[in-house]
């Protein structure tokens, strides 16, 4: 069947190409060709003469200027011409000598079969041209070039740029598809990767309650620590526990339940993180380059005790990624023996609230069974440490500091002394009025506001006068409003009568705001 | 001659065209990494977040609620009760009623014991007469404030409710918005995180609560709307808050928090005059006008954003009501940036006068109008015959992919992220939307923007005129009504 | 054999619950977020409720709501992170429940408690 198929198309082969070579000309006959070669001006290489027997008598025939005849042994031959539209008006003076005419191809003699074949190689190159497919209307030039719009760099300008706009709409088009391609065959991977291992992180956790809850309740602290090595990697299936991604959910979960769990329980699960040989990871994502991993580092050996690793963790306080390093002084807080806060004293970057907001609640938490040295921090070289250290003076209620705090008033930057007066007045130091009132006369808004404020419940006589001053001088509403606030809380005998003395409008609504029961807290 | 400049115009026509849509899609694909990588960072600095610290320690801010309420009367009392029961520890509640007409005020004299006070109120910040100022005498509800005041626009209240809040944060919120019990915490951690820049504002992603199942102010059944009008702006708010604003937050070029859910800096807002109520674009324009200060102090900042599905709103449904909303919304972009001009490329404003800017000025302000002109430069193409007609039906095609390809991304960093709309049906919906949004929601999306384009060069009166010839500095707003007033 | 409901969205903590319940011969049945664990208290006659606050979906409030209304007599046990909250500490005992258990917590403690509901 290949085989028929096969030599059938070979059939049709050389029937196209049998076809193909009869029909490259349209010359029937010698006649059609001959009529052709009369249409046609020139042919490259082309030329015909005309040849005339001696026996005929034309007495002319030797002295003709337009032939040139040329004499041979038998016949008189003619100079070569190359016009074909000549043929007939040259030959219609010898038809009576009976002339014939011979073809020159290369100035080669050549019979009309040769001439044919000559052609036929010239018009399959495009050499030859049929008359009849020349243009015709050859004497109307005028006429076709006035029909034409005339449009300078017309067809040249907008074929440049129609190919320029073809090429840039396919590159165009081209990075899109590639661009697209590659965003979502990046999805799919990662879509696929995600649930592969969402898919993992589920079974295993089914793989991690069982062992675990059993070992939480059935066995106490000393038996987990005095496990043998073999018992402890019998806990889970050895084939997974070799897989990283296991440990990792094995470590999130112990972490997580320890959050959750209280006593006996805390203690076995770290035994038990330990023993496990989890320690190594931790020490793993504590050496990482991306910032996550160590902060996952550091969060395990937070929660999980491991105070062999305080000094890997020390090296982090001044990373220079905030979640490290606020990370690093959480736990190095949690961890030392008693809580050293020269960590924070050394602090190249400044705290921001984040940062004072995690450490206080750590120094709350830990900060009565251990000593604290507040006063250390104080004496930082950096500006935010120093008022972290006046803010834990405040929150954690250290009168017994007060003395500390007064020895940096005058040497400290107006942001400090906010915060200084603030603890003054939370703490209620009447020893620091001097320094208040000094304050109220600054030319800081905010610190002279602060201090204002404090006055109200720290203020003596003088302090009454500077407030009067105060009130006196300023427009400014909101420092008004604290002025009067503080004057009717120190003595409420001046307050009135300093109001009644000056009778603006915005005193008198002052006052009635003031004395609103429902707005003592605003 | 004529024919040549016409031929000529074409060709050049074209060659922008080109370029434009060339910058599309590296634009479109730079947004796409950019957001998908903050969104990744964003989830690891939540794994080391405790939250829960916020609500209790005396380091954490306070936080001054303002909503302005306008003819709120059918929802008002549950929507205050819900937003004093959110988990913060220093926050008070500041409601502002607008000179609403119908219940509102007595509604909320009833429901929470309201009493005048003899509050002292002083104009920080040139407002509508003020009418009163309500306390309660319960003591569960001393966290409210109530403003009664003379009409006079959300930008208006609100300034009035600046006026008169006393914390360091300013949250500006719709009244009607449902809040999630921890948004507070979310939205002011970054306000305490930074430390070498100031961070001025933080913006919040915006859900569609249309259709959604909504307890103690928490989204817990998440459906999209029923209505194709509803499904298509689901699409939209994932691409523009979990798309758009993450990227521009990746390069803090940020320009625009939603006035339904935005915190700021109250210093800083009372530093350049607080809201500008001559605008209908007032959230925008207030955040160019804080973060153009900056850069004119020289002073580091950033603008950040919070993509946790915190606050939800109903969206309008109805295409009279969105199309009302999209012209603002225009409206609001043009009169921006014009108040603005000055910052427009200029390398002094840094990432905002010479990105965010221009990007707003051509992929925002001006997309209605290039794209319109785009179509029909597409049709004379074709009607003249011109081959290259072609092409740019293969461009426009090529960018219809392009819409398919980010919102198909958009929704699927939602799913990523989030995983909030868990029906397959769900899905499909959206899927759907996401097809026929190009060709069936987008040309109507079009027309609101040329409206909005037309209802700008119509719009009369002397804000107008200030309007178009824009601020010389962020602080010269504070100064421009006493000015109005006196030409008065 | 007394029947107990654990609702809990942490599926470590609810197994470990129910691990010590079971061995002091109580039957448990474990439901991970508020709408299965309202559908179950519907369902089913549980002796006992222990319910965790913040979970998906129904927190744990609405849950003693529900509990409270349709089959007031099953006493109900919080176990909840947010035992620092006063607010919500106090709003649970108003709603009538047996106790609070603030997390961090101790199974043996609970069990403990759960005895003495029960007795």
């Amino acid at each position: 069947m290949k085989r028929k198929l096969l030599l059938f198309i070979f059939f049709l082969a050389t029937l196209s190409l049998s076809f193909g070579q009869e029909g490259l000309l349209p010359f029937r006959d010698s006649a059609a060709l001959i009529q052709e070669l009369k249409l046609q001006e020139e042919i490259p290489s082309f030329s015909y003469k005309f040849f005339i027997p001696k026996v005929s008598k034309n007495s002319k025939i030797p002295g003709d200027s337009t032939f040139l005849w040329v004499e041979t042994d038998t016949a008189f031959i003619s100079k070569a011409f190359k016009n074909g539209t000549l043929i007939d008006s040259l030959y219609e003076p010898l038809k009576g000598d009976s002339a014939s005419i011979l073809f020159f191809v290369y100035e080669e003699k050549t019979n009309i079969n040769g001439l044919r074949s000559y052609l036929e190689t010239m018009y399959a190159t495009g050499d030859f041209v049929l008359a009849e497919d020349k243009e015709q209307p050859e004497n109307d030039i005028l006429l076709v070039a006035s029909s034409n719009n005339y449009q300078p760099l017309d067809a040249y300008k907008n074929r440049l740029l129609g190919d320029f706009k073809l090429l840039a709409v396919t590159l165009i088009i081209l990075f899109f598809i590639f661009s697209a391609a590659s965003m979502i065959i990046f999805m799919l991977i990662f879509k696929t990767q995600r649930n592969q291992r969402e898919e993992n992180i589920k079974n295993y956790e089914q793989e991690i309650i069982g062992p675990l809850t059993n070992l939480l309740f059935e066995k106490d602290l000393e038996e987990i620590s005095q496990m043998s090595n073999e018992e402890i990697s019998d806990i889970f299936p050895k084939s997974l526990f070799k897989k990283r991604l296991f440990k990792q959910v094995l470590i999130e979960r112990i972490i997580g339940l320890n959050k959750k769990m209280k006593g006996e329980f805390k203690d076995k699960l770290k035994t038990l993180y330990k023993r496990l040989g989890l320690v190594e990871l931790t020490k793993a994502n504590l050496k990482d380059s991306r910032w996550d991993k160590i902060s996952a580092g550091l969060v395990q050996v937070n929660e999980m005790d491991l105070g062999e690793l305080i000094n890997e963790v020390k090296s982090f306080t001044n990373s220079k990624n905030f979640y490290v390093r606020s990370l690093a002084g959480a736990t190095l807080l949690n961890l030392s023996e008693k809580v050293d806060l020269s960590f924070l004293k050394d602090q190249d970057y400044p705290l921001s609230d984040w940062q004072q907001m995690n450490y206080l609640r750590i120094i709350k938490f830990v900060g009565s069974s251990k000593f604290l040295n507040i006063p250390i921090l104080l004496k930082s070289k950096n500006q935010s440490v120093r008022e972290f250290a006046i803010k834990l003076v405040r929150m954690l209620g250290r009168v017994d500091l007060i003395a500390e705090l007064h020895m940096i008033n005058e040497a400290s930057t107006d942001d400090e002394k906010i915060e200084l007066i603030n603890t003054y007045d939370a703490l209620g130091a009447h020893m620091e009025v001097e320094f208040i009132n000094n304050c109220m006369l600054s030319t800081n808004p905010d610190l002279k506001k602060i201090a204002v404020k404090a006055a109200g419940n720290l203020g003596n006589s003088y302090s009454e006068v500077i407030l009067m001053d105060i009130l006196v001088q300023t427009i400014d509403f909101r420092l008004r409003r604290a002025c009067l606030t503080s004057l009717s809380k120190l003595n409420t005998e001046t307050f009135e009568k300093f109001v009644s003395t000056q009778p603006l409008p915005e005193n008198q609504a002052l006052k009635a705001q003031i004395q609103d029961p429902l707005l003592s807290n605003v | 001659m004529y024919n040549f400049l016409f031929y000529f115009l074409i060709e050049l026509v074209g060659l922008f065209y080109l370029i434009l849509s060339f910058s599309v899609i590296v634009i479109y694909f730079i947004i796409m990494i950019l957001s998908a990588l903050e969104m990744r960072d964003y989830r690891r600095k939540n794994r080391f977040a405790d939250y829960e610290d916020i609500i209790t320690s005396p380091i954490a801010p306070g936080v001054s609620i303002l909503a302005p309420a306008y003819n709120e009367g059918s929802n008002i009392v549950q929507n205050v009760k819900s937003l004093l029961s959110l988990h913060y520890g220093k926050f008070e509640v500041i409601i502002i009623n607008d000179g609403s007409k119908d219940d509102t005020l007595t509604k909320l004299l009833d429901a929470f014991e309201l009493q005048k006070v003899s509050y002292a109120y002083n104009s920080e910040i040139i407002t509508q007469e003020v009418k009163g100022v309500y306390k309660s005498q319960n003591k569960s509800y001393r966290r409210l404030t109530v403003i009664d005041k003379a009409n006079g626009g959300k930008a208006d209240a609100l300034n009035a409710g600046i006026n008169i809040s006393q914390m360091e944060i300013l949250a500006c919120i719709d009244v009607d918005c449902i809040l999630a019990n921890d948004s507070l915490t979310r939205m002011v951690r970054p306000f305490m995180e930074e430390t070498n820049r100031k961070v001025i504002a933080v913006g919040g992603a915006i859900g569609i609560a249309n259709n959604c199942d909504v307890q103690d102010g928490t989204v817990t059944k998440y459906r999209v709307p029923q209505s194709t009008l509803g499904q298509f702006q689901v699409i939209e708010y994932c691409r523009a808050f979990l798309m758009g604003r993450m990227a521009w937050t990746r390069i803090n070029g940020l320009m625009l928090i939603s006035g339904a859910f935005g915190f700021f800096r109250r210093d800083l807002v009372l530093k350049v005059g607080g809201y500008f109520p001559k605008t209908v674009g007032e959230d925008m324009e207030l955040v160019v006008r804080m973060r153009r200060y900056m850069e004119e102090k020289k002073i580091p900042y950033k603008v950040s954003f919070i993509p946790d599905p915190l606050c939800w709103t109903e969206v309008p449904e109805d295409v009279e009501v969105l199309g009302r909303q999209r012209n603002r919304w225009m409206r609001g972009t043009i009169e921006t940036l014009q108040l603005h001009r000055k910052i427009g490329l200029n390398p002094k404003f840094g990432i905002l006068g010479t990105i965010s800017y221009p990007f707003w000025s051509v992929f925002e302000k001006m997309a209605p109008i290039i794209e319109i002109f785009g179509l029909i430069y597409t049709l004379i193409l074709l009607i003249i015959g011109d081959f290259s007609a072609i092409y740019f039906l293969a461009l426009l095609f090529m960018i219809y992919l392009l819409s398919l390809l980010v919102s198909s991304f958009s929704i699927l960093y939602e799913q990523i992220s989030y995983n909030n709309y868990k029906n397959k049906s769900d899905l499909k919906k959206l899927i759907w939307i996401i097809l026929i949004e190009p060709l069936y929601i987008h040309p109507k999306v079009l027309l609101w923007g040329l409206k909005g384009h037309l209802d700008f060069i119509i719009g009369k009166g002397g804000w107008g005129q200030m309007i178009r010839t824009g601020f010389k500095t962020a602080e010269e707003r504070k100064t421009i009504e006493a000015q109005a007033e006196k030409s008065l | 054999m007394k029947k107990i409901l654990i609702i809990e969205d942490d599926l470590l903590i609810s197994s470990l619950v129910q691990f010590r319940l079971k061995k002091d011969g109580y039957e448990t049945i474990l439901v991970k977020d508020g709408n299965e664990g309202i559908h179950a208290i519907d369902t089913i006659d549980p002796d006992l409720i222990i319910t965790d606050v913040m979970m998906p979906f129904r927190s744990g409030i609405e849950i003693i709501h529900h509990a409270k209304k349709t089959k007031p007599e099953i006493p109900i046990i919080v176990l909840s992170s947010l035992g620092e909250e006063e607010e919500v500490v106090l709003e649970a005992f108003n709603l009538g429940v047996a106790d609070f258990i603030p997390k961090p917590f101790n199974p043996n403690e609970l069990a403990i408690r759960v005895r003495r509901v029960l007795t």
